[in-house]
């Protein structure tokens, strides 16, 4: 479906669906918005035209309806045989692992890189960034924490290693997000305002990425190359990366610290290092794209101009909140 | 810039001589402390003390750069930065002076290091691979100094202020005493370039000659002499001083036979300079401050003099600076010449210019005091050697047969260069006599038999005998040097000392460092760190990659699996 009104229509019950999941006071509402949010997503992604994107709604479908299905059967296991708060056992473990197949978290992870490869880059970033809310708010409603630490690990190694053999870039931000969700479970464990914050720098972030992305129609990392782009474009995408992996002066930095601030306080030493070592892997990726293409070596192609004068003002005012806002928010908060 | 800043130091000077006067005849001297910081035991105080040595020593280290200032706007004058040249001088005069007037330690520091790092940068001035060795060997030489003063600081904390003069009187026989004249002695011995630190002198020739005539002849090198004329007190009874006349003396016999094989101009002054640096401090440990003093300031003067007659001649060479290219110049050159030669004479000791005054004076001294026969024997052979180099020289570039091995530029008329000479012509004429009236209130009572008196005359007579017959050497001569090829070599390279403290030292290390670079850096840390790491992430990720790429049916088949190993897994 092409029209945008259509779109409109099913992007407004998408939102929709995600805050009755959120917001209802009983684990039937929960189920009832994760179905609105499957069937709602599905016309936005198939596009009857193409064939690749009628596939990869159908395997959209497929999973999510799997784990929805697993979710309303613990519920129903849940309502029926154990009537108490109590965290620590099997249904938990159960209505945990459907909600990590919902969200596209380790181990049953797999479809998700598939999936993104078929998309456009619009509707990655709604897979990416919105899809993502209701399963973690639930998950923070009823979570087992041994089982999640492990999911947390397998997270980091998997978008870690994962990610350093591919050459597309949706699968690339894809293993990205793998990763992510590892950092963005840890933070509903501790608080959800603190999940909040990484959620909402994150989305940001990637926005901005996928939005450079989409303007320059880039899919795979070889027309980062051979393109023409002029310096801002490119300092723009070197710092979006950069923050992106969480390096130091960037935005993306700042959640990644707090979290290692309580990692620390509440003495979880050896998941520090896990996490400190795939972050290092990530970001050499990123390195490894990003200094290739934009410092050492790169081509001024004649045959291809990529003329960017209208969206320059975004770009700009993107680069400057990657930037600055890690020190312009401690003028705020401190 | 130029005559900017030789107006000012010429006014400087002029203060300095009339407070020099002032001073020394009312034996004043005037003592500045500004407290910086006080704090526990320790107080940093600034202090500058004015007495008659450092007004006199201001007083010439400010006339002789000024001079040559003045002389570089002539010779330096296809240079496109001439005021780097010049600022950088600036920089140089103003540290030697604050080493000059300190009576403490970290403001001697300051000078020392200063001095130090300025003379490295003049003297990798012409920016070619020779001035950057040569400029590498004299900073690294003189670091050990520094290094040696460092050290000095740290230990005479011990005494509560850096102020060394206070403690000359009580701390004589105290052990940290005793370290810290071991260590103002190497760091002296560094910066005057004696013998184990001797080689970084004539490499630094590769400066311009201006800066030769300011650095290398009468400032940086004598600030060494000067650091342990302040020091004397202290060191007069220790056993190192024994140790520095014994090296001393040595260095003065060694360069003194050195520069008579020499053919480089500017090396056989830079030798010559390095010989009367070894007679000032063998003078110096033998218990004269004051004639050390003395001669340290007539020798500033005629070697200065005699560096700016060496440029003059080597403008006039189109560059060259060999004096197997030069001779005949004394009819063609008449001012320059008449500057060469004074300066030359005044050099060796001849009557009543401002060397004899000096060098006489020393001579007797020793011969008069009973020391033993090495030293004498030393030192009325380094005299003859002074000489001899000497007078070779003069018949190499004035007296013998013009050559006409290169395109010459006889121009005498420049008088830029010209009047600077003159002007410390004049005190090089005059300032032994004026020195000596004015440092020594009474003469020293030398009583000698009529031989020993003579002894110098007949030092130098014979040394003018043998220079004028080696510089007869000509291609068709019968020399039958091959025979004593070994002898010859080991006695013009400085006896190997240039080689032992450059690549004799270092030789070890940078092998040792090779093994570990290429064994670690290039080897194991790559396996362990570098690339080892990589690849294993490769692997792993490629192992991954393996369970990504599947059939649709594969993954909702494990998620099943996943979902059985986990109910499984509670109840184990």
């Amino acid at each position: 479906m092409n029209n945008n009104s259509n779109k409109m229509f099913f992007l407004f019950i998408l939102f929709f669906s995600t805050l009755i999941s959120i917001s209802s006071n009983s684990w039937f509402g929960c189920w009832i918005g994760l179905e609105i949010n499957l069937l709602s997503f599905i016309p936005l992604i198939s596009n009857s035209k193409n064939l690749l994107s009628v596939e990869t709604s159908l395997k959209y479908f497929l999973t999510q309806s799997l784990a929805s299905i697993n979710f309303l059967f613990m519920i129903l296991i849940k309502f029926s045989l154990l009537k108490n708060f109590d965290m620590n056992n099997i249904i938990s473990i159960m209505m945990n692992s459907s909600l990590l197949m919902k969200m596209g978290s380790a181990p049953f992870h797999f479809w998700f890189p598939n999936i993104v490869e078929g998309l456009s880059w619009m509707n990655n970033f709604m897979l990416m960034t919105w899809q993502k809310i209701s399963p973690m708010i639930l998950l923070s409603y009823y979570f087992n924490k041994n089982f999640l630490i492990f999911m947390i690990i397998m997270n980091l190694i998997i978008g870690s290693l994962g990610g350093l053999n591919q050459t597309s870039l949706r699968k690339l931000l894809a293993f990205s997000s793998i990763n992510n969700l590892g950092w963005m479970i840890f933070s509903i464990m501790i608080s959800e305002n603190l999940w909040l914050f990484y959620f909402l720098i994150y989305s940001m972030m990637i926005f901005m990425m996928i939005s450079l992305f989409f303007l320059m129609n880039m899919y795979f990392m070889n027309q980062l190359f051979i393109n023409n782009m002029n310096f801002f474009i490119k300092l723009n995408l070197l710092i979006n990366f950069l923050s992106l992996g969480g390096l130091p002066p960037f935005m993306g930095f700042m959640p990644k610290w707090i979290i290692i601030n309580f990692l620390l306080i509440n003495k979880f030493y050896f998941l520090t290092f896990i996490f400190m070592m795939t972050s290092l892997i990530i970001i050499y990726y990123y390195i490894r794209i990003i200094y290739s293409s934009f410092m050492f070596n790169y081509f001024k192609m004649k045959w291809m101009n990529l003329l960017m004068k209208n969206n320059m003002s975004l770009i700009n005012l993107s680069s400057f909140i990657s930037i600055s806002s890690m020190i312009l928010s401690t003028f705020i908060f401190m | 810039m130029c005559f900017n800043s030789f107006f000012f130091l010429f006014f400087f000077m002029l203060i300095n001589f009339f407070f020099f006067v002032y001073f020394i005849m009312n034996g004043l001297s005037v003592f500045f402390e500004w407290e910086i910081i006080s704090f526990n035991s320790m107080s940093i105080v600034m202090s500058i003390l004015l007495d008659w040595m450092s007004l006199l020593f201001m007083m010439f280290v400010s006339l002789i750069s000024s001079v040559v200032i003045f002389y570089s706007k002539s010779y330096m004058n296809s240079e496109l930065n001439l005021n780097r040249l010049i600022i950088l001088v600036l920089m140089f005069v103003f540290s030697m002076v604050l080493l000059i007037i300190s009576p403490n330690l970290i403001s001697i520091l300051l000078g020392w290091d200063g001095l130090g790092l300025i003379s490295y940068c003049l003297v990798i001035y012409y920016q070619n691979l020779k001035s950057y060795n040569a400029g590498m060997l004299t900073a690294l030489s003189n670091r050990i100094g520094d290094v040696m003063i460092l050290m000095v600081i740290c230990w005479i904390m011990n005494y509560g202020s850096w102020n060394y003069i206070f403690y000359f009187d009580f701390m004589k026989n105290d052990y940290v005493m005793f370290i810290i004249s071991f260590m103002i002695i190497i760091a002296a011995m560094t910066k005057s370039a004696q013998i184990p630190f001797s080689s970084w002198l004539p490499a630094a020739m590769a400066a311009p000659t201006p800066v030769s005539a300011l650095v290398h002849s009468s400032t940086l090198v004598t600030a060494g002499v000067y650091l342990l004329i302040r020091f004397n007190y202290l060191l007069i009874d220790m056993f190192f001083f024994k140790v520095l006349l014994f090296l001393s003396i040595l260095t003065m016999f060694m360069s003194g036979i050195s520069a008579n094989y020499e053919f480089d101009l500017k090396k056989i002054i830079a030798l010559s300079t390095l010989s009367q640096l070894g007679l000032m401090m063998s003078i110096l440990s033998l218990g004269f401050p004051d004639i050390a003093f003395f001669h340290l300031l007539t020798h500033a003067m005629f070697k200065a003099l005699l560096f700016m007659c060496a440029g003059v001649i080597i403008h006039m060479m189109n560059d060259i600076q060999d004096i197997r290219y030069m001779g005949g110049l004394s009819l063609y050159i008449p001012l320059t010449s008449l500057c060469l030669n004074i300066s030359n004479l005044s050099l060796c000791g001849i009557p009543f210019l401002s060397g004899f005054y000096s060098k006489d004076l020393i001579l007797e001294m020793v011969s008069f005091n009973s020391f033993n026969l090495m030293v004498f024997i030393l030192f009325y052979l380094s005299t003859g050697l002074t000489v001899f180099y000497t007078f070779r020289l003069i018949m190499y570039v004035m007296i013998s047969d013009f050559n006409l091995m290169m395109i010459y530029n006889l121009y005498d008329e420049d008088y830029i260069m010209l009047n600077s000479m003159f002007v410390l012509l004049f005190m090089s004429l005059l300032s032994g006599s004026f020195l000596s009236w004015f440092i020594f209130f009474y003469p020293y009572m030398i009583y000698l038999p009529f031989n020993l008196k003579l002894m110098v005359i007949y030092v130098s007579i014979l040394g003018s005998i043998l220079g004028f017959m080696v510089s007869n050497m000509g291609i068709y001569s019968l020399n039958k040097l091959l025979l004593s090829y070994n002898l010859s070599s080991f006695l013009c390279l400085m006896w190997f000392m240039p080689n032992l403290s450059t690549y004799g030292l270092s030789y070890i290390y940078l092998n040792f460092s090779q093994i570990l670079f290429k064994n670690i850096d290039m080897g194991w840390s790559e396996i362990y760190s570098g690339k080892g790491i990589f690849n294993i992430l490769k692997n792993y990720s490629v192992f991954y990659n393996i369970y990504q790429m599947n059939n649709f049916k594969i993954y909702l088949f494990s998620f099943i699996l996943w979902f059985m190993i986990l109910f499984i897994f509670f109840f184990i």
